[in-house]
């Protein structure tokens, strides 16, 4: 594992630009109790407060990461005592699948299923979903139909598997394009086909698909949540493994020239992950800026009805919704090393404006890395 | 030992909790009041023995009547010293009518209650039961509410949710005072033992029921016996404040709906709206419409820690449906034991 980032004096963001101000910042607002009174960090040298944080953190040793999903398991016990209201992930192994198999059930191998049927302790005793609306039932006749995009259409390969956390909250950081978030949904594929025990990646979306009819019941029931602070805050403290794409909305809706250049990162994902002390896996998804390549966005069309964009591809909207369907190209994920920011700064460094930020571009960069290493 | 008036007892949550406080060794008389006549479940109360209990009928949201009951020879005799305000809950469709003023009796009542518990020297301690649903949702459907959650002050909100919000701002008021000790709880939808549904705006049995088509929101019940328990844990609890109840179950709306063996029309949300402003202005009553608020849309869980860890109060019931013999799954609560 490497060291984490070291800061240089006087160090600008990754990406050269020049961090946005925090109140111009959607995802930093103050829900989870930063004082708007409070004066915003400046006069103070970013290096000199840096070095003070640290010196408030004990560093610990780096916990050993998981093996590969294919690797034989050691006989390790499953991870630290949870409370009751989260009974433990079973492993691949001990997931003891109905003798009588239906429809659904015969769509997919027996991996899958196995991994599917472990999620299913997310819900507690008898209710249908778990209290982000999550429902195994639902998930069992979805994954047919995502497992067939992941095997046959979109043909994907990952590697960097042992860098998914075993156990424990962690928030999975990355590029976001093509107009329709399957990048999303194949890495929800992707990370419960290659974890174990098996591990359902909670994707954070848009409000605004929380608007949208069946798309939000949808969404739910497979298990996405709604991006809130409390709903992210309550993911990590559950010591579930977060799915983000820091570009928001700007990222799918990029225009063609566009491909492959990371936008602007949020910033609030680095707050949770302080907060929490939990790690951030940088991840890039490589083939979905090219699925739905968009000549134009009309912008004054889509302000009009609320939505993010109305894009012009050379599909949509000339076949109708047929149109909207990605091209099928070739899903390459990878997934970094994971940036242990919460052992370097704690949870304090939340609170710090200017490190969070930073902090971000970092991840940002680690993102750009991997997108070009797998792009060669 | 506790002297207790309990309002709207002779609605199916007041005996539950009057059933409750007359189970408790702390408490020693009930003074019930209530719009309906003596309710039949107290005849086996009295019969029983156990704490004083009295009934009266009173309609506390009538000014002249709330007056006479506090002012009563009778209640200074009972030297009340809790009072436990319930809202009105039961269906009752002899109020029907043209206007929306039938929305203010919430409000009404609990200003009432409110200022004349605090005039009676006797009374110390006020238990308030309010909604939940008073909350601001936002879209989604994992809004986690704690106690300090935005309340909604949308203008748009409907007028039922406006006189809850009106009826907490109340209570809410009076929480940090001297001079009585105030214990505003907030509940969902509570589940009745036969399946009866109580305190939902969107479920009011009077109305009738609509769906935004494409949405399923996440609702959080309790069973009556668990809400009487919080109350009963309220008033002994020693402090102050606001708390969120609720059982362990989120239901989809569509299931509650399915399960309560009632059925709603699913209708695309704008539609809902434009509906429900064009019948307000041909002075269609309020119970002739379906509910049409952010609840319709966007689910919610509470947070109940607060009461776990101040009030003692944790949901000993799990609410269900019942096994299908009868081929209509209903309903029902049941002991976890």
């Amino acid at each position: 594992m490497s060291d984490p980032p070291h800061i240089a004096p006087g160090a600008a963001s990754a990406s050269g630009r020049r961090p946005a101000s925090p109140s111009a910042e959607p995802e930093t607002g103050p829900a989870l109790g930063r004082d708007p009174f409070a004066e915003e960090p400046g006069s103070e040298a970013l290096v000199s407060r840096l070095d003070a944080l640290e010196r408030r953190r004990p560093r610990r040793r780096p916990k050993p990461r998981a093996p590969a999903a294919d690797a034989p398991q050691p006989d390790l016990p499953q991870g630290r005592a949870r409370g009751p209201s989260h009974p433990r992930t079973p492993a691949l192994a001990e997931v003891e699948l109905p003798e009588e198999s239906d429809f659904w059930d015969r769509l997919l191998p027996e991996r899958a299923r196995r991994a599917l049927s472990a999620t299913s302790h997310l819900v507690e005793g008898e209710a249908a979903t778990d209290r982000f609306g999550f429902s195994p039932e639902t998930a069992r006749k979805a994954l047919p139909w995502f497992h067939a995009l992941y095997r046959g259409w979109f043909r994907t390969r990952s590697r960097g598997h042992e860098h998914l956390p075993e156990r424990g909250g962690a928030v999975l950081a990355s590029n976001h394009a093509g107009l329709l978030p399957f990048d999303a949904a194949m890495t929800v594929v992707d990370v419960l086909m290659h974890t174990d025990p098996p591990r359902l990646a909670r994707a954070v979306v848009d409000r605004w698909a929380g608007e949208l009819p069946f798309v939000n019941i949808f969404y739910a029931r497979v298990g996405q949540v709604v991006g809130t602070h409390e709903n992210f805050a309550e993911l990590l403290e559950d010591e579930q493994l977060v799915l983000v794409f820091p570009e928001g909305a700007a990222g799918v809706t990029k225009p063609l020239r566009e491909r492959y250049r990371l936008q602007d990162f949020h910033v609030g994902f680095v707050e949770h992950a302080l907060r929490g002390r939990v790690p951030i896996v940088p991840m890039a998804v490589v083939g979905s800026d090219d699925q739905a390549p968009m000549l134009f966005d009309l912008k004054p069309l889509a302000r009009a009805l609320g939505m993010p964009a109305v894009p012009i591809t050379p599909t949509f909207p000339w076949l109708g919704p047929l149109g909207l369907l990605p091209l099928p190209v070739r899903y390459r994920i990878v997934y970094g090393e994971p940036l242990d920011f919460h052992e370097r700064f704690g949870p304090e460094g939340a609170e710090d404006a200017r490190l969070v930020h930073y902090l971000a571009a970092e991840v940002r960069r680690a993102v750009g890395a991997l997108i070009e290493s797998e792009r060669g | 030992m506790t002297r207790v008036l309990v309002t709207h007892a002779d609605e199916p949550i007041g005996r539950g909790v009057v059933k409750c406080l007359a189970r408790d060794p702390r408490v020693e008389a009930i003074f019930a009041v209530g719009r309906g006549p003596t309710p039949r479940a107290f005849d086996a109360l009295l019969a029983r023995g156990g704490p004083d209990t009295q009934y009266a009928r009173a309609d506390l949201a009538r000014h002249r009547s709330a007056i006479d009951l506090f002012h009563s020879q009778r209640f200074r005799d009972a030297a009340i010293d809790s009072v436990v305000q319930l809202p009105p809950h039961a269906a009752d469709g002899s109020r029907e009518g043209p206007s929306w003023e039938g929305l203010t009796e919430i409000t009404a009542e609990t200003r009432l209650v409110v200022q004349l518990a605090l005039e009676a020297r006797s009374v110390k301690n006020l238990v308030a039961l309010g909604s939940a649903y008073v909350y601001r949702l936002q879209p989604g459907n994992a809004n986690r509410l704690t106690e300090d959650s935005e309340l909604d002050f949308d203008p748009r909100l409907p007028p039922e949710l406006r006189a809850w919000v009106d009826a907490d701002m109340i209570v809410h008021g009076e929480v940090r005072g001297e001079r009585l000790r105030v214990v505003l709880l907030r509940a969902p939808t509570v589940v009745g033992s036969r399946g009866d549904l109580f305190l939902s705006p969107l479920l009011h049995p009077d109305r009738p029921l609509a769906r935004a088509t494409g949405f399923d929101p996440l609702c959080p019940v309790i069973s009556h016996r668990d809400l009487a328990r919080a109350i009963d844990a309220a008033l002994f609890a020693g402090c102050s404040g606001i708390f969120n109840v609720a059982g362990r179950e989120l239901l989809p709306l569509s299931a509650l709906v399915r399960w309560a063996g009632r059925s709603a029309w699913s209708v695309p949300h704008p539609l809902l709206g434009a509906l429900g402003r064009g019948a307000r202005l041909l002075g269609a009553g309020w119970r002739r419409l379906p509910f049409d608020g952010p609840a319709l849309r966007y689910g919610f869980s509470l947070d109940t820690r607060r009461a776990e860890r101040e009030l003692g109060f944790r949901p000993a019931d799990r609410i269900g449906v019942t096994p299908p013999g009868d081929g209509q799954p209903r309903l029902e609560t049941t002991s976890a034991g």
